[in-house]
């Protein structure tokens, strides 16, 4: 996969503008325990992170590194014991016991186990989540069949779980977790019993929910047949987040690497690794990203907007969307030789210098190929 | 609001748990049922025992009756003197004051077909003021005015022979004639029981058993358009403080609370009933608590989707009433065979009445309904967070 990474680092607050909408979830400073007095064990450590609307969010990592704790804080299934969690526009620490409940009816939960109830019928099933809504029941009935249809079991509507495979009771399970369409849904491993077309079946689905919708996903999953679906993949180990990254932004910035001279060398991994470590930045319009004269600290890439290039108080160019800049004073250790400003509303891609110069060291070519801009820009 | 509970069309979740395993269902309902089954008996028993105790206070023909304010049991002998009945006839409101005879414990009958001789109940009274409600006795009354002769009992129980064509029998070995019968049964304490007149009684006993100026029960009529309440206030004040005056409801519940809480059968059969109730209710707590470890995980999840606990609780003691009711129904069935089989063969009134079916279905929702509530600590406990 060629893929550029957008990251916003664990520890650090998102950045979101103003005006942006409420994420569907927003965790700050996230630390879990388990155990008490001496048997304490920290399994959170500082997490972060906010899930827009509309994303299908995969997680990974490995067994033990945090992922269904996390979920499950945000799913109000436990109390968070430090740092905010903030789910669907209510702060979950504020609310009662009432309150929480009424939360869990707005997300959609799929659990690796389907816990289906052996005595209903796959429509019974799903009618269990669908009666916890408001909709009448004619509703409730095409809602439930409707979803079961959907997820290639309309054939088996009237059929008790111990007459259904291990899959389709699992699609039971994802249809009863979404027959409410609900803003959030939580899944666990969702489809480790399913075949390759009831997985791409229910991926899609689940896309079907976050573009008409609007619900975010957040799925535990080591499937890497949801990884390629997925908007975007949050890493975890030991606790904490490692990486947090947007593909579909990923897949914007390879688009303008891949042409400039300056990263055709890279390997698509060694591409990945520099673009790991940038994170997004938004600058208002003529709001001042870097100044001549002063240190280098950070590389920027440009996603939207434009930007001018001053020098002595003169316009000198203008960049645009996959236009890069500040690679020279990293490489040369010179103050800026220029001033950018934002013309209007910017967005941009942006790498640390000490990642900057990791990169410069990890590839002879990207090396090279970094000096040769340097003395083509003097 | 507990959700989707009241909506109509909400999936029925505690009758499909209850339905969707027969053999389970068979299971739960062999269970419970064997001891609600253990109940019915024993309130059955319990049933006919008092009824059977009650039937002679229940079959006088009195709205007032006299006994000894000593006497503690109406099948013990505490005579009061007739005199004290005579005066009774004085009062005002009172139409009539008749006397009987009862005894338990002195009349000795041989069987007219095989000569064994049984101890027996016997009453006696005057022919031409008769005390009795039954009519069989009334329409045979006159026949008792010949000296020796005798009603029997045609319910007795087979071992004494009165259900016999024989005309003569023996009484205290003295020959009695057979002038007719009645239909009584006997109780716990009686076997069978002979009727003859005051006079016969009389004879038929010696020493001071016999004298008839001892009475055991006055039967007390009110006159037609009178309080009872009002004569029984009257007789109490006319008579002096060793005799007592009951109306016949106030005799019988006097009985029955003897029977109840003084007598050892009352509390025998009450803990007999308490066994059953425990014993149901151990088999009840089993199958709930197997069902809901059963469903521990499906629990979880539906507060994991926001199920309020109070729904869990009305799943639960729904189905435990069901389970109560599949229990109940077929041990009800099966009793009333037993009853029938057990009454015929102990000429018992074993009977389903109103009472023992509603207190049964009582103590079986009961039972099952504890047992739930015991049970169901582990479906509020159940942690949805352990589902993921």
């Amino acid at each position: 996969m060629c893929a550029t990474l957008v990251a916003e680092p664990a520890e650090a607050p998102p950045v979101a503008p103003t005006s942006a909408p409420e994420p569907a979830v927003r965790v700050h400073g996230l630390n879990h325990y388990y155990g008490e007095g001496e048997a304490r064990n920290q399994v959170l450590f500082g997490n972060s992170i906010e899930i827009p609307a509309g994303q299908l969010v995969v997680m990974t990592g490995p067994s033990g590194a945090g992922k269904t704790t996390l979920l499950t804080l945000i799913g109000a299934l436990r109390s968070a014991h430090e740092g905010k969690i903030g789910v669907l526009g209510r702060d979950l620490s504020r609310l009662g016991g009432a309150e929480l409940v009424e939360v869990r009816r707005e997300i959609g939960f799929i659990f690796q186990m389907h816990n289906l109830f052996d005595a209903l019928s796959a429509y019974e099933n799903v009618k269990m989540a669908a009666q916890l809504g408001d909709a009448a029941p004619a509703e409730m009935r095409r809602r439930c069949t409707g979803i079961l249809e959907r997820l290639g079991l309309g054939h088996r509507i009237d059929y008790k779980p111990r007459f259904l495979s291990g899959g389709e009771r699992q699609r039971v399970a994802i249809g009863r977790a979404l027959v409410n369409h609900p803003r959030l849904v939580l899944a666990d491993e969702p489809t480790a019993a399913l075949d390759k077309d009831s997985t791409m079946n229910v991926i899609n689905l689940l896309k079907q929910q976050t573009v008409e919708h609007g619900a975010a996903v957040m799925m535990v999953t080591h499937d890497h047949r949801i990884i390629d679906s997925a908007d975007r993949l949050v890493h975890m180990v030991d606790g904490r987040i490692m990486s947090d990254v947007v593909l579909h932004d990923a897949l914007r910035i390879c688009e303008f690497l891949r042409p400039i001279d300056l990263f055709k060398a890279l390997t698509p991994r060694q591409l990945t690794d520099v673009a790991e470590k940038m994170t997004k930045r938004h600058f208002a319009a003529g709001e001042t990203i870097i100044r001549e004269g002063e240190p280098g600290e950070e590389f920027f890439l440009i996603s939207d907007g434009e930007v001018e290039v001053i020098r002595a108080d003169r316009e000198v160019a203008r960049m645009g969307p996959g236009d890069f800049f500040g690679e020279v004073a990293l490489i040369s250790g010179e103050p800026r030789n220029a001033t950018i400003v934002a013309e209007g509303e910017a967005d941009t891609y942006v790498l640390g210098k000490t990642d900057f110069q990791t990169a410069l060291a990890t590839s002879q070519s990207f090396r090279d190929q970094l000096y040769r801009v340097y003395f083509m820009r003097h | 609001m507990l959700a989707g509970i009241a909506r109509p069309g909400s999936v029925p979740l505690a009758w499909r748990n209850l339905v969707s395993n027969k053999s389970r269902l068979l299971r739960s309902a062999g269970g419970i049922g064997f001891a609600v089954l253990l109940m019915l008996m024993q309130l059955g028993f319990e049933q006919a025992f008092f009824e059977s105790a009650l039937a002679v206070i229940r079959g006088l023909d009195g709205d007032i009756l006299l006994q000894s304010a000593h006497k503690y049991q109406f099948a013990t002998r505490d005579p009061f003197p007739r005199a004290d009945l005579e005066k009774a006839r004085d009062v005002a409101g009172v139409a009539s004051a008749r006397a009987l005879y009862a005894d338990w414990f002195d009349f000795f009958w041989k069987n007219p077909i095989d000569g064994k001789i049984f101890l027996v109940r016997a009453f006696g009274f005057d022919p031409a003021a008769p005390v009795f409600s039954y009519a069989d006795v009334n329409a045979e009354r006159d026949k008792l005015k010949e000296p020796n002769t005798v009603l029997v009992d045609r319910r007795a129980r087979r071992f004494l022979g009165m259900d016999s064509a024989a005309t003569e029998a023996e009484l205290n070995g003295t020959k009695v004639k057979i002038v007719g019968g009645f239909a009584l049964g006997p109780d716990f304490q009686s076997d069978g029981t002979v009727i003859m007149s005051d006079r016969t009684f009389a004879s038929l006993l010696h020493g001071p058993a016999g004298d008839p100026a001892a009475v055991d029960l006055g039967v007390i009529k009110v006159r037609d358009g009178n309080d009872p309440a009002a004569v029984q206030q009257s007789l109490r004040k006319a008579l002096p403080g060793t005799i007592a005056v009951f109306t016949k409801p106030e005799l019988i519940e006097f009985e029955r609370n003897f029977q109840a809480a003084v007598s050892s059968a009352g509390p025998i059969f009450a803990m007999g009933t308490i066994v059953g109730f425990v014993v149901g209710m151990l088999i009840s707590y089993q199958v709930t608590y197997t069902d809901l470890s059963d469903q521990l995980p499906q629990y979880a999840t539906l507060k994991a989707m926001g199920y309020r606990t109070g729904y869990l609780l009305r799943v639960v003691f729904e189905q435990a009433a069901f389970n109560a009711l599949a229990g109940w129904v077929p041990a009800l069935l099966l009793s009333l065979l037993l009853y029938y089989v057990i009454g015929r063969l102990a000429l018992l009134p074993l009977h389903m009445s109103a009472h023992v079916t509603l207190v049964s279905l009582g103590l079986t929702l009961g039972m099952c309904l504890i047992s739930a509530a015991i049970a169901v600590r582990r479906v509020i406990t159940a942690d949805p967070a352990e589902v993921f």
